[in-house]
């Protein structure tokens, strides 16, 4: 769930190099390979575990409208076809553009695709800010470990990474959202836009910012907790590698080294990380896109579980571990391309 | 150390919970306050929608993360471990099955899965730990694998080897005892996550709605509309427990790293 | 692809389309009428959308045959002025307003009827929301181009509550029988919906709004405000903040605790009218299959009318009002509303004594363990499943309150949270002890009453059970008599009779507990509007009504308030400023959405980048200075 765990318990860096041999080509292509074989999996998981799912969707359809039996009958014909059919029916095309969800009765794919770029914008904002300010703070409490700053911005960072993104939401919305303790609420309780708003304008665009405010400071500072945590310890363990004292012994500004050696090579798997922690980024998004009605993927993941909406519960599934698994086998190639220990 | 003495604190809370609070206290059909009273003398932490008082519900509530946070944690544990030295102590295809397995569920992301599954199987507390538990055990099976491969290289595993020690023997027997600090020290850092967790499901409405755990107490809260009426004394202190508990387990969890990397 | 579709029907019969398109402009600014909802429609097909949501824009977009009355719910004239029945009740004349044409000028014709009736008798798809009306329907003819008349198989009453939308057969002859199921039905850029209702769609963004123009030609008279916009709003907090921001005129459906808090805003009229829907306790009386075939595994107890006695006596219902509708609402009796004051009744017997229920249960031999759980006279204890739906926060928190009153009587209830999806199963199979649902009530009482009969138990279709309506699995030969009764029963009066007598019968044997009626909370800016229309007259819903009444009256308060206010109303309609970008090519129309915000979000990221370089170099640079004075 969390960077934190991995880095802090000290264990080897997961990209680190694995005693791979042989040309970069054949390291790509096995990447590839595993990433597709991951994937194949989610999907064959993806449709099996929802058959296991009790309910008669037909008849909750039918129930309160005014239909005849042999419609009924009729309409369940549709939805018996024998299993095997059914599964490569389902593999053929997971994001079969004719699957309707079962709460909003329009074609799944409609419903994502209008619902990505919401949260695009809102993780995209949130990961650049939390990228930026996180490794800067790490830099500064990793360089000095001890240092009054690192004492202050690591134990701040350990709460942060302590709380339920959500509820850091929740607590924001109500102060600076609805209003509390004397404060007036002056950010929008929820939503992408005020109503009635051109968001194609500059005002539109302007809007959208105004109630993007909270749910993107929610999520940067629990993101960016991490990000400086992992960049704090990476630059430690950096420091005490033998090129860097020696860098030093030869008297090399204290600065110098940091900028030019050290923080480059720490940089490296923090940035990694950042990209393998597309899952974790994930969660943020369902539970704060909930709190502050986002309408994104997130938000659309929690409608579809509070139904439950099988047909949208299963896109969306599929849809993060696309983009999980994409992030990844995109961090491991990077790092075949520049890391040359990774080629040896 | 001030992380042990907040966990100490909570779990005295959950041990002591059902004796201080009688259940007539959190009986719905019982309730004597107003709905969404503010902090008062008789409700030192306000009322919910039902006229409970939060502070009641809390202290029960402290129970019920903590045994869920526990509980899914040993899962997770056995199932890590399990898997852990299993893969790294056989070779060939069965190794590279589990490997991939482990490669598979650390790559998937977490709260899909859950909700996946949660879906799937139904709100309940029960529930709530197996899916908590079969989604958490990734780490540390990749950590103790890795633990176990450097084990195993270590001389008198091989003599024992030599010896005609059978698979089941080396592992219980030498593996394991020798696995087992960072076992420990893993585990304290899983149950802050995994309370995280449980915290998050709940909130979802993926936990037992009955039961009235911190993430349970946040959904209702957040569904009966608690953020707009301004009923921060609704909001606030399940966070701050959670916030407690998790980063006393992050503290004493890393300390004992520490201590452990100091004797090695 | 369907867009074109429509586009080109439009395209091919339409004549004066851009002069309905545009508002009429009476004044500088339109009057536009905001309503707020929290749910998007599903469909503006009136073949395939099924929401509530939905089915208002169809009875804004489309007029019925005949209408239901606003003061009664009796049935009222529609399209058609007058109708009778032949004296033997099977054949039905109506005959419809002269001059009626449909909002493009085209005439409205009793062969529009006699088109849409055709199209489902004899659609497979088109039943799906209509086949109840037409299954007794043997032929639909149209004598002149004002008189329908049909033929029934048996006198049926349903003939006065013939709720099918009478669609423009120069429209829909375009959309053939396989079209039908994915036609969207919204109207093409800059054009509006052919209807016959008060209003038109116009135009429709998915998980946005709808936004509707009065329609001229409607046959009651052009209405008071010349647009109306639905906007769709995700929880009804937002709802809330809207309508005091003035966003919106009218909120509708929301929760109590948002309710409460717009009581006494400035400006804001909190409105609890009475509405059709009720909650129930129900029970499992013995699951069993059309033919009689015991299904399930329901404790037998619960077939013991004593214990579903107690049951009732032991529950609290004034207090579920208070506590779960936080007295939104009124305490239940029976399965017809009290809205409906023609045909319901309160016995009014079952009252709230946990004394009585301890004393029926003892008398019937369900004597105290040690446990605090009774133990019937077969030796089972009273330990009961009792299902409650995740889909609905009160159905949960009823589940609370129902546990703790059963358990005051000795009786355990294991409280099952699960989706509605899988509980209509586990119903179905009969696999329950007792579960809490609701139903909302239609005027007529039909199809209500027949969830009680023994003809909709559930039934079996290639080796699998399937749950029909019936959730009591009541079975009663003299209910189901009356039942007959009343449905050729075409005289009103004497029906309501009969009704009353079946509802006491379902009272009597505590097929249900009705635990409430809950009232449909709604709140409007009085300071902006009135002349709105409840249903029943005084007491009912403003909106989401059988018809549209509050749409037809609603004015603006007057004129020079009016001219200020409707001006910051129309500020928050997305007609003006969106359809000017609009023009463009009909590819475009697809993705506009998408490219704005795409556009938005390579902006922010951008300026985003751009500031944090600039910060994190401000920075660098003094903080190198910083290091080396050190």
């Amino acid at each position: 769930m969390s960077l934190l765990q991995e880095v802090a318990v000290g264990e080897p860096d997961p990209i680190r190099p694995r005693r791979v041999t042989g040309p970069t080509a054949r390291i790509v292509a096995g990447k590839i390979l595993r990433a597709v074989v991951t994937l194949a999996f989610v999907v064959v998981f993806n449709f099996f575990l929802f058959r296991l799912l009790p309910g008669d969707p037909i008849g909750l359809y039918t129930r309160g409208r005014n239909m005849d039996p042999e419609q009924i009958a009729a309409l369940r014909e549709e939805l018996n076809r024998p299993i095997w059919e059914q599964f490569f029916a389902y593999i053929r095309n997971p994001f079969d553009p004719g699957i309707d969800s079962t709460r909003f009765s329009q074609p799944v794919w409609e419903l994502i695709g209008e619902r990505v770029w919401p949260t695009v914008l809102l993780l995209g904002t949130a990961i650049v800010i939390a990228t930026i300010v996180g490794i800067w703070i790490g830099i500064r409490a990793g360089w000095k470990p001890g240092s009054r700053f690192d004492k202050v911005s690591t134990g701040t960072t350990l709460t942060l990474y302590s709380m339920p993104e959500f509820w850091l939401g929740m607590m924001l919305l109500i102060v600076l959202g609805v209003g509390a303790f004397g404060l007036p609420g002056f950010f929008p309780v929820g939503g992408i836009a005020s109503p009635g708003v051109d968001t194609s304008t500059p005002a539109g665009w302007l809007n959208v910012l105004w109630h993007m405010f909270l749910p993107c400071l929610t999520l940067t500072l629990i993101y960016l907790a991490d990000y400086s945590l992992v960049m704090r310890a990476s630059l430690i363990d950096e420091r005490k590698s033998e090129y860097l004292m020696l860098a030093r012994a030869k008297g090399l500004r204290d600065v110098m080294v940091r900028k030019r050696h050290a923080v480059p090579n720490a940089l490296l798997p923090t940035i990694t990380l950042i990209f393998l922690s597309l899952g974790f980024v994930v969660t943020g998004a369902i539970t704060v896109e909930t709190v502050f009605s986002w309408p994104g993927l997130g938000l659309l993941t929690y409608e579809a579980l509070r139904g439950p909406d099988i047909p949208l519960l299963q896109a969306t599934f599929l849809l993060f571990s696309i983009a999980v698994i994409g992030a990844n086998l995109i961090a491991e190639l990077l790092y075949v391309i520049i890391d040359p220990r990774v080629r040896q | 150390m001030a992380g042990l003495i907040i966990l100490a604190f909570f779990v005295l809370v959950a041990i002591l919970a059902p004796i201080l609070i009688s259940p007539e206290s959190l009986d719905v059909t019982k309730a004597t306050g107003e709905r969404f009273d503010p902090p008062s003398l008789a409700y030192p932490l306000g009322t919910d929608e039902d006229g409970r008082s939060i502070l009641l519900l809390l202290a029960y509530g402290t129970r019920i993360s903590l045994t869920v946070g526990l509980a899914a944690t040993l899962i997770s544990m056995v199932i890590g471990t399990a898997v852990g030295i299993m893969a790294g102590h056989f070779r060939g295809a069965g190794s590279h099955a589990l490997v991939g397995v482990t490669d598979w569920f650390l790559v998937i992301p977490f709260l899909p899965l859950a909700i996946v599954l949660a879906t799937v199987l139904g709100p309940s507390t029960l529930n709530l730990i197996i899916v908590i538990g079969i989604t958490s055990w990734a780490g540390t099976a990749r950590l103790i694998r890795a633990q176990t491969l450097s084990i195993e290289g270590r001389p008198y595993i091989e003599r024992s080897k030599a010896l005609g020690a059978g698979n089941w023997h080396q592992m219980t027997r030498h593996v394991l005892p020798n696995v087992f600090p960072l076992v420990l020290a893993n585990t304290t850092l899983t149950v802050a996550i995994v309370i995280l967790s449980e915290t998050t499901l709940s909130f979802l409405g993926l936990g037992d709605p009955l039961a009235p755990s911190w993430g349970a107490i946040l959904d209702s809260a957040f569904s009966t509309g608690a953020v707009s009426q301004g009923a921060w004394w609704y909001v606030l202190p399940p966070g701050i427990c959670v916030v407690l508990v998790v980063l006393a387990f992050t503290l004493v969890g890393r300390a004992m790293e520490r201590i452990m990397e100091g004797r090695t | 692809m369907i867009r074109r579709l429509i586009a080109g029907v439009a395209a091919a019969t339409i004549v004066a389309v851009p002069a309905a398109a545009v508002p009429h402009a009476q004044a500088a600014d339109p009057v536009v009428f905001t309503v707020g909802i929290l749910s998007d429609i599903d469909s503006l097909n009136p073949f395939t959308g099924i929401l509530a949501e939905s089915y208002e824009m169809f009875q804004l977009q489309y007029a019925t045959l005949l209408s239901t009355s606003s003061v009664d719910f009796t049935p009222d004239a529609g399209l058609a002025e007058s109708w009778e029945t032949s004296a033997d009740g099977k054949t039905w004349t109506y005959t419809l307003r002269p001059d009626l044409v449909w909002s493009d000028g085209t005439p409205l014709t009793a062969n529009d009827v006699v088109y849409t009736f055709n199209r489902i008798l004899e659609g497979r798809y088109e039943q799906r929301n209509y086949g109840n009306y037409v299954r007794n329907i043997t032929s639909v003819t149209a004598p002149d181009d004002r008189t329908v008349v049909m033929t029934t198989k048996v006198p049926s009453p349903i003939m006065e509550r013939l709720a099918v939308y009478i669609l423009p057969e120069h429209v829909w002859s375009g959309v053939d029988a396989k079209a039908v199921k994915s036609f969207a039905n919204e109207p093409a850029e800059g054009e509006t919906l052919v209807g016959s209702g008060p209003f038109l769609v116009v135009e429709r963004r998915t998980g946005q709004f709808i936004r509707m123009v009065a329609n001229d030609n409607y046959f009651k008279g052009r209405p008071q405000v010349d647009e109306l916009v639905f906007r769709i709003y995700n929880n009804p907090d937002a709802l809330g903040q809207a309508l005091i921001k003035g966003e919106i005129d009218f909120a509708s459906g929301l929760t109590a605790d948002v309710f409460s808090t717009l009581e006494g805003q400035e400006g804001i009229t909190t409105y609890a009218g009475s509405y059709s829907g009720f909650n129930e306790l129900a029970f499992n009386m013995g699951a069993a299959l059309v033919d009689g075939t015991p299904i399930g595994d329901g404790n037998p107890h619960m077939q013991d009318q004593r214990v579903r006695l107690a049951i009732s006596h032991a529950i609290d219902r004034q207090q579920l009002v208070d506590k779960i509708l936080d007295g939104y609402g009124t305490p239940g009796a029976t399965i017809i509303p009290p809205t409906y004051s023609t045909l319901h009744i309160d016995p009014g017997t079952q009252t709230y004594d946990p004394a009585l229920a301890n004393q029926i249960l003892d008398e019937a031999g369900y004597a105290m363990g040690p446990d605090g759980v009774r133990i019937g006279p077969d030796g089972v204890p009273m330990k009961y499943r009792l299902f409650v739906r995740t889909d609905s926060d009160s159905s949960v928190k009823s589940g609370e309150y129902f546990k703790s009153y059963l358990a005051a009587i000795g009786i355990e209830a294991d409280i099952k949270p699960v989706d509605e999806n899988a509980l209509f199963e586990i119903i179905g199979r009969g696999e329950f002890d007792m579960f809490e649902w609701g139903w909302v009530v239609e005027p007529d009482p039909d199809y209500q009453l027949s969830t009680f009969t023994c003809g909709k138990r559930s039934y079996e279709d290639g080796g699998e059970v399937y749950a029909d309506l019936s959730d009591s699995f009541f079975c009663d030969p003299e209910y189901d008599a009356l039942y007959a009764a009343q449905s050729e029963e075409t005289d009103q009066a004497a029906r309501a009779e009969i009704v009353k007598q079946m509802q006491q019968i379902i009272y009597d044997n505590v097929a249900y507990v009705v635990t409430y009626y809950y009232d449909n909370l709604e709140a409007y800016r009085s300071d902006r509007f009135t002349g709105f229309v409840g249903q029943p007259e005084g007491s009912g819903s403003l909106l989401f009504q059988y018809g549209t009444y509050s749409y037809e009256n609603v004015e603006p308060i007057s004129a020079d308030t009016g001219g200020e206010e409707s001006s910051a109303s129309a500020s928050a309609s997305p007609g003006a400023s969106e359809s000017a970008d609009a023009g463009g090519s009909t590819a475009a129309e697809e993705t506009s959405g998408g490219s704005n915000t795409g556009l938005i979000i390579g902006l922010v990221i951008a300026a985003l980048v751009i500031i944090g370089l600039v910060i994190a170099l401000v920075r660098m640079r003094s903080k190198s200075t910083e290091d080396m004075k050190e």
